[in-house]
This record gives structure tokens, C-alpha cells and sequence, in this order.
């Protein structure tokens, strides 16, 4: 498996007033995990625990205060304005807690959006705009703008259009938030569905307990520290990648390594 | 960019009731516009036909020397060979006729009470074939073929203010070519209101005998060209001075333009009105749309967060906002085009008449012209407007923080 996503002792801190050098709050300390492709990967934790921040920094649509983010291996602190857009263009899909698809556009406009960023012919978009709707099973939907569609189908939108362009890493906040238990039980059978047919890499933030009860790898953050990075299956609590990082009980890493060996 | 544009276009009309505001405001700008500015083009445009037909005629011929004249003794400088001229100039084309004219000035006496007057002799044949008539508001025009006594037009004022009435006889007083003081019996046939009332009080016209016989002289001050259109000036101007060179007397011709100062200060004013309005429909358009477009850029706030989120170019998202204001304001000119259009067909079939302006004794009927330039220009001045409003709105979208944005509540 390659790396997808490294975090290095990555701190936010984001001022409580104008004045920027007191009255720090830190929204993120120190934190570090590495996120390897193909992995379907929760971070966890109360509201303020940092959750949507560590997504934004990963997202590279905030910077961290200190520490390093690297993406496919590029230390994103080094990147241009432009050259982060392009990165997010080309190599992150995002879905929102409250879907926030472009209301004058279809489900199919929507969709292609992406694409249409990036340059690809029109009769490609065609057929990926096609794929990806069918991939969440919105094939005879394509043509209804999004006030049309109910909670479930927007957010299956949303995560068409967040894979359409086939990005190494989709990002998700708070995808069931807002969302009954119905819809919320089917987009997430959708996202492992697509992580285990397509290999996506999923790194979502949520606290909703049927969405951790699929995922592989649960970071668990609580007042903008992890306290745990384990994975879910119970017999394996902490990922191999991780024995070393900060903040967690060095049995984890025992248990580890005695599982794999 | 098919997309794009289809997004600019959606974005327009995603809060109806605003775009419809919007769209009110700036095709109320553009009607204001056209209306104003077609009345103004008819008044313009009235002025110089009005001005033509009142006896400037299309062209004029002068010795070279009349602009250095000495205004007592006006036929020092006028022209000799005025008949083979005027025979010259006929023959061109575009030419309708061509009419003698000794413009001069004198005093004017009824045995109590004088006046200065500016007086005007013509041919009254020749005048009348190009459609040249006086507003005579009381008895009638010189005659073509005069017997007996030397006949006069006078201005109403001039009229009024010497007490005398038609067939009443008046004392006109010049200086002759020799610079001798000669004076001639006329009986007034008309009494004329020119239009302007300075002119009516300063106003005599008699036959061009009869003035040649005041002023000791056979020639005119300038011969006066009538054509076909006033469209054709230039052509004409451009055949004719060919053929007024090689002349034993150097003569020159003059436009109407030339000459008409009074057409061209009320052309300039009507400019500076218009101009002042489009400046004011520009900053009307333009503060109203710039606390529009920057409502519609909070209202979006989260969308534009996702956008950029998404790997939109930040000159995408100035370029998009640029777009719909500009397709904002097309729709409200081609809106404002459609009404002003509409109102002034309503205005001219109404057949409404505006009241006389200051100097003028006739009321000024209300009609608006419908000019394409004008069109162009005022659908110009609006859409500049909203483009330009559209610019602080745009950069501040494309500037936002995308994750300050997609918390935007």
C-alpha cells in the first residue's frame, strides 16, 4: 500500500482576537498518522475536538500553524495559492456535512463540475458523469436539480461528484449528519461499497456510531489531541503505522506487534 | 465554457425577485435614457431642419473677403457676377435652387419713433422655390413682381414697438456702397414672428430691388443653395467647390454647419444634458448593483466555499460573478431597449406637445426618435455599470477563506 496522506506533528492554533500573537486557542495539537491508500478511516470525537480542522489541513484549505502535511508525498506547506488548488482539483473529492451540491446546477451538472475544473472533453464527461451516477445509484436522477432530490439522494450526489474525478483521497465531514438512519445506513454501505470495489481512500470525520461500526481505522481526537488511533476490528486496537505516534498508550503498539507477528 | 456561461445564467435568475428588481432598475435607466435622448435627437434635429428651411439654406456662397467686412458698408465685399454664379451652381447636383441674399443693417423710422433693424433682401421667386417662407402672422408675403410701392415684412416686436400696422408706410435708412446715408419709402405688406423674439424685434425683409436700389449697388452678400437632402451636403459641397474656383472674384462656399452658431450651441448644450443623465444612470446602476451583487456573494458564501474547496480557480469564481452581472445587465438593456422603445411610439402617437421654451414662441411638439446608437450607447453605459459594480463583489468571493466559507451559516 502507498501513503497517501502524512501528518507530522501538525498543530492549528487560531486566534481568540484581532490580535494575532495572544489569546491562541489550538484547535489541533501536535498530531501525527499517516494514512496509507485504500483505507476507509474515521476520525472520531466530540463536537470541538478538532475533527473538521484536522479535515480542512488534510483538505489543504487551511494551514497548520506548525508541523508538516504531506500528500502523495509533496509537503504541501511548500505549495503555492495555485499549486494547492491544483492539488485539490486533481487529488481530493469532498463531501459535506450538508451536501452542499450548487443548487442551479442538476444532480448531473453537479456531478460533472469537477470535471469541467479540470479540463476533460465534454464526451468524457459524459461517460464519467454516467459512471459515477450509477455507481451511486442515481442513474434516473440525473437531470433533477438538487431541491428535488430528498436528504440521502444529495449527499449520494455529493459523493458522485466527490469521486468522479478519481482522487486519490475522498474526504468527508460529518457525511450522516444530516441524515435519517436509513439514508445514513445506505450512503455508508455506498462509501464502503466504493472503497472496497474501487479502492477509494475515505478519511471522514464523524460521531455518528453506524458509520465507525464500518470503518477500518477509527483516530479518535479529544480536545484537539488524538487519544487513540486503533483499528476497529477488536482483536487489533492500534494500526501498524501509528505504534509510535504521540499520544497513544504504548500497549497499543505491543498488541500490534504481537498480532502481526 | 458552455457550462460556465449556463451557471452565470442560472445564478441570474436564482432569486427572481431580485433580478427582476435589478432588471427594473437598469432597464428604467436605459428607457430614461432612450426617451430623453430621442426627444433630445428630434429637438436636434428639428433645430437644424427648422434651421435650413428658415433660410440658411444647405450651403452658402461668399466673396472671400465678406468675413473682413465692414458691417456699415456691407456691398463693399459682395459679389459681382452674382447671376453667373448662382447659374454655375445650379447646374451641380443635389441643387435645388439657389436664392441672392443682401443681408444689411439700418434704421428704420415711421416720423416719430426710430429702431435699428437687421435687414434681410431676397428674391422672393427664388426664396419661395426652396420652400423659404416667412411666418407671416399678418398680411402678406413680398410679391414676386412688385409695382408701385416698395414693400416690407416686419418683425412682430419691431412692429409693436414702432406702433404701425400692414399697409402702415415706415422710413429704412442705410449706407450706401459710398458711404452716403440713403433712405427708402416702404409700406408694410406682413408682419413675421421669426420664432425668436430678439429677432422679431430687430426684423425687416424687403425685395432684393429694393434694397440694391437703397444701398446704390447690383450686388448681393451671398447666394444661398437649397438641396435636395441635407444628407447630401457634403457631396454637394465636395461637386461645387471645384467649380467655383478659376472665378475673376475668389469665392468661397460655406456648409450650413458652418454658419448655423445658434444650432450648435443648443446641439452642444443637449449633449452636456445627456451626458450628465448617462453619468447618472452609470452611478445609479452602479452603487444599486454593487450592494446587490455583494448580498448575492453572502447569500453564496458556503458555495463559493465549495467551490474553491473543489480546485475552482479563484479567477474562475471573479470571472463568474463578472459574467452574471454582465448578463445582468444585457437582459436589463435589452429590457430597457424593448420599453423605451415601447413608451416612445406611446409618446409619439399621443401627439403631445411641450410648452414653449424660453426665446421661442412656438410650442415644441413631444416626439422621441428612435435612434440605434443611441441604443447602443445607453445598453453600453449599463452594462459597463454593472460590470464594473461587479468587480469588488467578485474579488472578495474569489478572496474568501474556502474554510471560514463552508462555515458560513
Amino acid at each position: 500500500m502507498s501513503e497517501i496522506v502524512k501528518v507530522e506533528a501538525v498543530t492549528r492554533s487560531f486566534p481568540l482576537n484581532h490580535d494575532k500573537t495572544r489569546n491562541l486557542v489550538s484547535a489541533l495539537n501536535h498530531a501525527s498518522f499517516q494514512v496509507q491508500a485504500g483505507e476507509f478511516l474515521a476520525i472520531s470525537g466530540p463536537s470541538g475536538s478538532g475533527k473538521t480542522t484536522l479535515l480542512n489541513l488534510i483538505g489543504c484549505i487551511d494551514k497548520p500553524t506548525s508541523g508538516r502535511l504531506l500528500i502523495e508525498g509533496v509537503d504541501t506547506s511548500k505549495l503555492n495559492p495555485g499549486e494547492l488548488t491544483e492539488l485539490r482539483r486533481k487529488k481530493i473529492g469532498f463531501v459535506f456535512q450538508t451536501f452542499n451540491l450548487i443548487p442551479v446546477f442538476t444532480a448531473g451538472e453537479n456531478v460533472e463540475y469537477p470535471l469541467l475544473i479540470q479540463g476533460v472533453s465534454s464526451g468524457e464527461r459524459r461517460e464519467r458523469v454516467k459512471e459515477a451516477l450509477a455507481a451511486v445509484g442515481l442513474s434516473a436522477r440525473a437531470n433533477h436539480r438538487p431541491d428535488l432530490l430528498s436528504g440521502g439522494e444529495r449527499q449520494r450526489v455529493a459523493v458522485a461528484r466527490a469521486i468522479v474525478h478519481r482522487p486519490a483521497l475522498v474526504l468527508a465531514d460529518e457525511p450522516t449528519a444530516n441524515l435519517d438512519t436509513q439514508n445514513a445506513t445506505q450512503l455508508i454501505d455506498l462509501m464502503h461499497g466504493l472503497n472496497k470495489r474501487l479502492g477509494l481512500t475515505f478519511l471522514f470525520s464523524t460521531h455518528d456510531a453506524r458509520l465507525l461500526e464500518h470503518t477500518e481505522r477509527i483516530i479518535r481526537l479529544c480536545d484537539g489531541t488524538i487519544q487513540s488511533d486503533s483499528l476497529a476490528d477488536p482483536q487489533i486496537e492500534t494500526h501498524p503505522l501509528h505504534a509510535n505516534a504521540p499520544n497513544q498508550g504504548g500497549n497499543h503498539g505491543q498488541v500490534l506487534a504481537a498480532s502481526l507477528s | 465554457m458552455g457550462k460556465f456561461l449556463l451557471l452565470a445564467f442560472r445564478n441570474v435568475f436564482r432569486n427572481r425577485r431580485r433580478t427582476i428588481m435589478t432588471l427594473l432598475m437598469v432597464g428604467g435607466g436605459v428607457t430614461g435614457l432612450l426617451l430623453s435622448g430621442g426627444f433630445f435627437a428630434f429637438m436636434i434635429d428639428g433645430l437644424r431642419e427648422h434651421t435650413i428651411q428658415e433660410g440658411l439654406g444647405h450651403l452658402q456662397i461668399f466673396t472671400a473677403e465678406h468675413f473682413r467686412r465692414d458691417e456699415v458698408r456691407v456691398l463693399d465685399t459682395g459679389i459681382d457676377n452674382w447671376r453667373q454664379i448662382a447659374a454655375t451652381i445650379q447646374a451641380g447636383p443635389h441643387v435645388r435652387g439657389v436664392a441672392p441674399r443682401i443681408e444689411f443693417n439700418g434704421m428704420v423710422s415711421n416720423g416719430v419713433k426710430s429702431s435699428i433693424f437687421m435687414g434681410s433682401a431676397v428674391d422672393p421667386a427664388a426664396e419661395s422655390s426652396l420652400g423659404f417662407r416667412p411666418r407671416i402672422s399678418e398680411g402678406n408675403d413680398l410679391s414676386s413682381k412688385p409695382t408701385g410701392e416698395v414693400e416690407a415684412l416686419i418683425g412682430s416686436s419691431l412692429a409693436k414697438s414702432m406702433n404701425v400696422k400692414v399697409g402702415d408706410g415706415l422710413t429704412i435708412l442705410a449706407v450706401t456702397s459710398d458711404g452716403a446715408l440713403n433712405g427708402v419709402d416702404v409700406q408694410i405688406a406682413g408682419i413675421v414672428k421669426t420664432g425668436y423674439d430678439e429677432m422679431d424685434a430687430r426684423y425687416i425683409r424687403v425685395t432684393l430691388a429694393s434694397a440694391q436700389r437703397l444701398l446704390q449697388s447690383d450686388r448681393v452678400t451671398n447666394l444661398v443653395v437649397g438641396l435636395d437632402s441635407t444628407a447630401n451636403t457634403d457631396a454637394a459641397a465636395a461637386a461645387l467647390t471645384p467649380r467655383l474656383q478659376g472665378l475673376p472674384q475668389k469665392v468661397v462656399l460655406k456648409k450650413w454647419i458652418d454658419l448655423a452658431t445658434y444650432y450648435l450651441q443648443v446641439r452642444n448644450m443637449f449633449f452636456g444634458i445627456f451626458l450628465f443623465l448617462g453619468i447618472i444612470v452609470f452611478f445609479m446602476v452602479l452603487m444599486a448593483s454593487v450592494n446587490t451583487l455583494l448580498m448575492a456573494m453572502f447569500e453564496r458564501t458556503r458555495e463559493i466555499g465549495t467551490m474553491l474547496a473543489m480546485g475552482t480557480p479563484r479567477i474562475w469564481i471573479v470571472t463568474l460573478f463578472m459574467l452574471e452581472a454582465t448578463l445582468t445587465g444585457c437582459l436589463g438593456a435589452v429590457a430597457g431597449v424593448l420599453g423605451g422603445n415601447l413608451l416612445g411610439s406611446i409618446i409619439n402617437a399621443s401627439g403631445m406637445h411641450m410648452p414653449a421654451p424660453p426665446g421661442l414662441t412656438v410650442p415644441i411638439a413631444f416626439h422621441v426618435l428612435h435612434i440605434p446608437a443611441l441604443m447602443i450607447a445607453s445598453s453600453f453605459i449599463v452594462i459597463f455599470s454593472l460590470a464594473l459594480a461587479s468587480i469588488l463583489p467578485a474579488i472578495r468571493a474569489s478572496r474568501l477563506q474556502i474554510a471560514e466559507a463552508l462555515a458560513h451559516v
